[in-house]
């Protein structure tokens, strides 16, 4: 038996399916040509909203007509798309994509103008039926966890807070070793009681267990979380979560490096390929603790965390693809502030760049107990 | 021509040596090697057969048997039956063994080179098998059928009768039956005789034309058009047609007093002004008796007429043009394509040559596929199919793609194309003594081009709405190829549980709405649509 908040997430994802496709029923009904409006899902359709501080879809939208026989093809795998995640929602499935390539997948055949028979498949690869998916989370305005469509869990959560999946109660200060994964589908996850400050998110992996086995989320009263990379959907939609349904504040431990920050801000303000997610994935709040260029090299106002020896020491030379990757950062107007300016113009100057491992390998202690803690409480982050 | 006295045409014949002219011409006459004469053969008794039809207004029938002689395999016997005007049964030894002249102050457009061509066949038949010719004809009204086997004395040029009989017809039949034995190579000539008659059924869709091979195999071309090419009528010469030759023959005859009414009585275009004009400018005194002219006169004669420019222009009253519908159904009858149109230009001259040009085009359907460099081309002369030296001929040169943009009339080549030229002349300007090409003569360039244009034009008009109609059904099919995908995934999610139903009227819906946006039937789309299987 499905648990309350998986009927209601699904009763809100079918009423929404049969209003948007039912309107075009009702079109059809009426013999008016059928078209799907859908925000445009490019780059240039692609705007910042420096009020919400999100990576948003722009007004563009593109209009799939039925009878344009450009786009017939893309409509009925629309509608395919459509019919399919509506029917796994009523029987209470929770198909992948994967699922849904293979069970929208089959041959449709035809006689062409010379009566010859022909055959042409719905779709032939994963990436069709992704982009399909895609297309309907915009037209929905909905996300495809929402939708409880599964993919790979990435993500992993500890810290003194109790949740509710599907009919269990966890309880994620009894992990042991481990921790717990977060699921695809974070919105069916009820939080039933939490006892932390703040949320930490490490970039690494290693750091996350290192943290973890030195009982940091206990020390210092707080959710630690890793998303091992880059952030998948459901961490950053967890993440979210948190933040705005239980007020806590977030900071972002990265590599001082293009790719830490392009990963923090993702967390913030969401992606370029997918900012259609961002409304409902992005943090807005989430802070920049570290690793910064400054608490490298230092600057007129602070002394660096490291000495010039140990720098010298841990620090890595930035390739040519990270100095591109920094110009290109510099080139996005939500890195336009004078902070991020400063932090890029030093890693620029420099040509260094710096692992988390660097500084546990200066001393777990330092990390856990000095650096983490001093930065949360000077308010030494970048916004 | 065979065919002698029929009422509206009668022409005139004149004694001259067969055997000379046989030593002289076998080779120009076509009967160089066996393969050759087999092919020449067929050719002269078939030209004739229709020369002894259609120009007298009966649409014929034709048939050509080949029969390998039993006692000889390289002998063959080549049997031609028309039902045409028959030959009256007192002319036809002098017909069949002696050779004649046609005179040549009548010009008329036939095929036969004044009969000389069958006559050179059975004169080759008799040197190389000693087998005489056998004829048997008879005339409309005549109430006999007339038999009669010859061979010629090729010393004294006359016929000699080796046999003659007559009998009652049983039923009103009329034309002729020749059939003469010659040495052949079939299998080497088969090809190009094949092609030889299907490229003369190709213009003569009024006719029914049999032809059965020595192996057997049957060709039968019914006729599909009981119209025949209006006939042609003689006229006299052009003065800017004419040469030295021509004058001092002129010259011999007796029956006019003065030069001026020697002129006047032997060319078209020539009244008493024009006469008096022309001699004046040529030094020549007008009442002077033709006997009197000199060498020089004639000389200064012959360059005032070519010169003058105050001739009225040609009549083409000599030519007979097969005209539109009947190279359309010509074209029709041989390759059924999707499109055909012909066009008969208005007369035009050269030289003083009356010519007229005609083009018929096919385009599709059993037409079959031309090369890169242009489309098929028949070509024909005087209603006759000329096979060899194709791109020597003006008519390629106007066809072929790099001096005619195919492409601007939707044609990209190769295609299934044919175009079909006709030149109606007088004289035709033949390239050289085998007349198989026509030279270009920029007049008949220029005509043929014309025509060439005015029928693709019509070619691309059809094809361009063709393409418009192709990419109205593309269109129909791309968009209904998806109805029964959309009409089931929607009815899923709007049905509640009547799925059956609520697809049902989806289907019907959406072919309506595509009928309405591309200007088809709704009906034409649901039976697309429900043709559709979508696979589970």
């Amino acid at each position: 038996m499905p648990s309350k908040v998986d009927l209601e997430v699904r009763r809100r994802g079918i009423k929404l399916f049969q209003e948007k496709f039912g309107r075009l029923v009702k079109r059809i009904l009426e013999c008016k040509p059928p078209t799907l409006v859908i925000p445009k899902r490019t780059l240039t359709n692609t705007i910042y909203d420096e009020r919400r501080r999100l990576l948003l879809l722009g007004p563009e939208k593109l209009r799939r007509s039925f009878l344009d026989v450009n786009e017939a093809k893309k409509f009925a795998q629309t509608t395919l798309m459509a019919a399919i995640i509506y029917e796994a929602l009523i029987n209470n499935e929770y198909p992948t994509i994967r699922d849904l390539y293979y069970r929208g997948k089959h041959t449709i055949r035809y006689r062409d103008i010379h009566g010859k028979i022909r055959e042409e498949n719905t779709w032939d690869e994963q990436r069709e039926s992704d982009a399909v998916i895609r297309d309907i989370e915009v037209y929905l305005g909905i996300l495809r966890e929402e939708l409880l469509i599964l993919s790979k869990e990435k993500g992993k959560v500890v810290g003194n807070m109790r949740i509710r999946s599907g009919g269990d109660i966890i309880d994620l200060s009894k992990m042991g070793h481990g921790a717990y994964a977060i699921e695809p589908t974070p919105d069916l996850i009820e939080f039933i009681d939490v006892d932390a400050e703040f949320v930490l998110v490490v970039e690494k992996d290693a750091v996350f267990q290192q943290l973890h086995r030195y009982g940091f989320w206990k020390k210092y009263k707080s959710i630690l979380i890793t998303s091992a990379g880059q952030p998948d959907r459901a961490t950053r939609r967890f993440v979210r979560r948190l933040s705005e349904e239980l007020k806590l504040p977030v900071y972002i431990l990265t590599d001082a490096d293009p790719y830490g920050w392009y990963i923090y801000s993702v967390f913030k303000i969401g992606s370029i390929a997918l900012s259609y997610e961002s409304e409902r994935l992005a943090t807005p709040d989430a802070k920049f603790i570290g690793v910064s260029m400054t608490d490298i090299f230092g600057d007129k106002n602070k002394k660096p965390w490291l000495s010039p020896q140990e720098a010298k020491n841990y620090i890595i030379k930035a390739k040519d693809a990270d100095i591109k990757r920094a110009k290109e950062l510099l080139s996005y107007i939500w890195f336009q502030s004078k902070a991020w300016e400063k932090e890029i113009k030093i890693f620029l100057n420099k040509k260094a760049k710096l692992e988390i491992e660097a500084l546990a390998s200066k001393g777990l202690r330092f990390l856990a107990d000095t650096y983490i803690p001093q930065k949360i409480e000077t308010g030494d982050w970048i916004l | 021509m065979i065919a002698a006295s029929v009422p509206t045409v009668r022409e005139e014949f004149k004694a001259l040596s067969p055997a000379q002219f046989f030593a002289r011409y076998r080779e120009i006459a076509g009967f160089s090697n066996p393969t050759r004469a087999l092919y020449q053969a067929i050719r002269e008794l078939v030209e004739n057969a229709l020369d002894a039809t259609d120009s007298h207004g009966i649409l014929p029938s034709v048939k050509i048997i080949v029969r390998q002689d039993s006692e000889n395999p390289s002998h063959y016997v080549i049997t031609v039956e028309d039902n045409g005007i028959g030959i009256p049964p007192q002319h036809v030894p002098q017909a069949f063994g002696r050779v004649l002249y046609s005179s040549k102050y009548v010009l008329r457009q036939t095929r036969g080179m004044f009969g000389l061509g069958v006559k050179a066949a059975i004169i080759y038949g008799q040197l190389t098998t000693g087998k005489p010719v056998e004829v048997i004809t008879s005339q409309p009204g005549l109430k006999r059928i007339y038999y009669f086997k010859l061979r010629i004395d090729l010393q004294k040029n006359q016929p000699i009768i080796l046999e003659r009989g007559s009998w009652r017809k049983s039923r009103d039949w009329h034309g002729t039956i020749v059939s003469i034995t010659i040495e052949g190579d079939w299998s080497r000539a088969k090809q190009k005789i094949i092609e030889y008659i299907k490229r003369t059924a190709v213009i003569t869709p009024y006719a029914n034309i049999v032809f059965v091979a020595p192996d057997g195999v049957v060709l039968f071309y019914k006729r599909n058009i009981e119209q025949l090419p209006p006939p042609s009528k003689e006229v006299k010469p052009h003065p800017h047609g004419i040469d030295l030759e021509f004058l001092k023959t002129l010259k011999e005859n007796k029956n006019f007093k003065t030069v001026k009414d020697l002129l006047i009585n032997s060319f078209q275009g020539v009244g008493e002004k024009t006469a008096i004009d022309v001699l004046i400018l040529s030094s020549i005194d007008p009442s002077i008796s033709p006997s009197k002219l000199t060498e020089r006169d004639l000389v200064r004669l012959a360059e005032t007429l070519k010169a003058y420019k105050r001739f009225r222009a040609p009549k083409a009253d000599a030519l007979s043009p097969l005209g539109r519908e009947i190279i359309k159904a010509g074209l029709r009858r041989i390759f059924e394509p999707e499109f055909v149109e012909a066009i008969t230009r208005r007369p035009a001259a050269y030289q003083g040559h009356p010519f007229i040009i005609e083009v018929g085009i096919a385009y599709g359907g059993k037409v079959p596929m031309s090369s890169d460099d242009g489309p098929i081309l028949l070509r024909y002369a005087n209603k006759i199919p000329l096979l060899y030296d194709e791109k020597s001929d003006v008519s390629w040169k106007v066809v072929s793609k790099s001096n005619f943009d195919w492409s601007q009339y939707n044609v990209s080549l190769p295609a299934q194309l044919i175009v079909l030229t006709h030149i109606c002349s007088t004289k035709i300007p033949f390239k050289g003594v085998g007349k198989e090409s026509v030279a270009d003569v920029p007049e008949i360039e220029k005509e043929l081009r014309l025509a060439l244009r005015e029928v693709a034009r019509k070619l691309r008009i059809y094809l361009s709405k063709k393409i418009r109609e192709e990419e109205k059904k593309r269109r129909i099919i791309v968009l209904a190829r998806y109805i029964p995908e959309v009409a089931r995934n929607l009815a899923i999610i709007a049905s509640n549980g009547k799925g059956d139903k609520v697809d049902g009227i989806l289907l019907e819906k959406l072919s309506e709405i595509i009928a309405r946006r591309t200007g088809a039937d709704p009906s034409e789309i649901i039976m697309v649509a429900k043709q559709v299987e979508v696979g589970v």
